[in-house]
């Protein structure tokens, strides 16, 4: 199934902080959009908000509007143009022959457009990996799932053309809490439980569950659940679609609070290449963002400290010798 | 029998036994943090971060209890040094370290009642206690909070300057440390001040 407008609320306020990128228009995995061809597609696409806007729900231009379906699926242009999908036009997804007229054909409110018609080799390349995922793998998910349940269509932006690791943490984290952090959106995807009353699988507390994490709230805003869920991958390579579980999840935190931290092909992956130890600085592409003790170090002031503290031990140990064989020297001396 | 004096009255004595174990159980979980490395016999590191945590805090309520009862009790006049002579005095007592000492040479400031430290010896501690502790504490705190901290600074995030300072204000007690343990032998015998450290007796 494809929600396509089922996040309107979620698309607003995660939305809004987006639209302030003023992002240019360029498509992910393809070739950037020209301007016409975006300024055609926003033409076409005005004549949607005329319905679906939060301006058309405050001020229907029909009365014979259903203002509660309305509610439900109206979009922002301020929101969905700077986000990936937002320079198409919205029938390239939504059947296009069903809204022609209003009210609109019956097909035309549950039938979209399938992700792989347009993303046809990256989901090749994701499927072994979704379904090797948590939300593949648990009782009668796989079938709820869709890309948009965490990926939002009309507002994400991919990280590559985000590149403000907060955004992409607020915006990457929305996706995951949105459903684990409510009763409510956990329920409608709860796995099957037998062995549980309802039949369902409760939602895990996320801070009873993150109870052995030091500082757990300082490391949601600063990193991604998925940082932690996804299996490492090599070097440059996007990161995996395995959503792993509690059991799985990465638990060293030496995988990022060190040197040679994995955040270098995570959540900095794309700021990495342009690495410039500034100001002498070991990571310091994560350090204008975040201090993270153990990865982000000044080698040389390392080197000066344990220089200092090694000379302090060194010179106190010479005074110590030097004192006994002083001493010794002295009581020779005297019993002579 | 020698003559000997009280000269560190309880409250002194359990407050630094506190704090030195506090700041070798700091120093300890510190390193294994801001030194973190898969290669090295460290602390595990989530466990380091919650006992640095919490011997953190242990230290601040310490150092308040120090600072409350320095004042209470007038301790605090111990840490001043006294002029006229304060750089002489200094300077007597340096050559003795790196002299005197060697030669068997008696202490050129033998330790009263009045004055418990000498003035090289008072100098370094008020350094130490009443400008590195707070700075350590304060950054330690900030860290533990830190919503406190600067948003951004230079262009960098704004927990840097806190926990550059934290990490130097932490290495000057660590290198205060260990001078002071091994300069605690320096008494009329080797253990005679560890003694008084854990009795309160000066013998003199």
């Amino acid at each position: 199934m494809f929600h396509s407008f089922n996040k309107p609320l979620v698309a607003v306020l995660l939305g809004a902080s987006l639209a302030l990128l003023r992002l240019p228009a360029v498509a992910a995995d393809a070739a950037p959009v020209d301007q016409a061809t975006i300024e055609a597609n926003r033409k076409a696409n005005a004549a949607c908000y005329e319905c679906h806007s939060a301006a058309a729900v405050k001020k229907p231009p029909r009365a014979d509007l259903d203002l509660s379906k309305l509610k439900e699926s109206h979009i922002e242009p301020a929101i969905f143009n700077p986000s990936d999908h937002g320079v198409m036009d919205c029938r390239q997804c939504h059947a296009k022959n069903h809204y022609t007229e209003y009210p609109h054909a019956e097909a035309g409110k549950t039938t979209t457009s399938p992700c792989t018609e347009c993303h046809a080799a990256k989901s090749l390349r994701l499927e072994p990996q979704f379904n090797a995922s948590v939300h593949a793998k648990n009782s009668g998910l796989k079938e709820k799932f869709s890309c948009n349940t965490c990926h939002n269509v009309h507002v994400n932006v991919i990280q590559k053309r985000l590149k403000d690791p907060e955004k992409i943490v607020a915006q990457d984290n929305h996706g995951c809490l949105e459903c684990h952090n409510s009763e409510t959106m956990f329920a409608r995807f709860a796995p099957d439980d037998e062995k549980l009353a309802g039949g369902k699988k409760k939602r895990p507390d996320i801070d009873t569950i993150h109870g052995w994490l030091p500082n757990a709230k300082a490391h949601w805003n600063a990193v991604r659940c998925i940082e932690c869920h996804t299996p490492e991958v090599a070097e440059g390579k996007m990161l995996s679609h395995e959503i792993l579980n509690k059991e799985k999840a990465e638990k060293k935190c030496l995988a990022c609070h060190s040197a040679n931290s994995s955040l270098k092909t995570r959540l900095y992956r794309h700021l990495v290449k342009g690495e410039q130890q500034k100001y002498g600085f070991t990571n310091s592409v994560i350090l204008s963002n975040s201090y993270v003790i153990g990865a982000t170090r000044h080698p040389l002031l390392d080197n000066l400290i344990i220089g200092l503290v090694l000379a302090t031990l060194l010179g106190v140990l010479a005074h110590g010798v030097l004192r006994a064989l002083a001493a010794m020297k002295r009581n020779k001396d005297q019993a002579k | 029998m020698s003559e000997r004096t009280y000269l560190l009255p309880l409250w002194i004595r359990l407050w630094h036994w506190t704090n030195a174990l506090l700041i070798i159980v700091l120093t300890v979980t510190g390193v294994s943090l801001h030194f973190a490395d898969p290669k090295l016999p460290l602390v595990e590191f989530s466990l380091a971060a919650r006992i640095h945590d919490i011997a953190g805090l242990a230290l601040v309520a310490a150092y308040a209890f120090f600072a409350l009862a320095n004042i209470v009790t007038g301790n605090w006049w111990q840490y001043v040094p006294k002029p006229p002579g304060v750089i002489d005095r200094c300077l007597k007592q340096a050559r003795w370290y790196v002299w005197g000492i060697f030669r068997g040479e008696p202490h050129p400031f033998p330790v009263t009642l009045q004055n418990n430290f000498n003035t090289l010896q008072s100098l370094i501690y008020w350094a130490i206690m009443y400008l590195a502790m707070p700075l350590l504490l304060l950054t330690g705190l900030i860290f533990l909070f830190p919503e406190f901290a600067p948003d951004r600074l230079f262009g960098m995030d704004g927990l840097l300057p806190v926990a550059v300072l934290h990490y130097l204000t932490g290495a000057a007690i660590v290198m205060f440390m260990i001078a002071h343990i091994y300069l605690g032998s320096t008494g009329n015998t080797v253990g005679a001040m560890y003694k008084t450290m854990i009795t309160g007796w000066h013998e003199h």
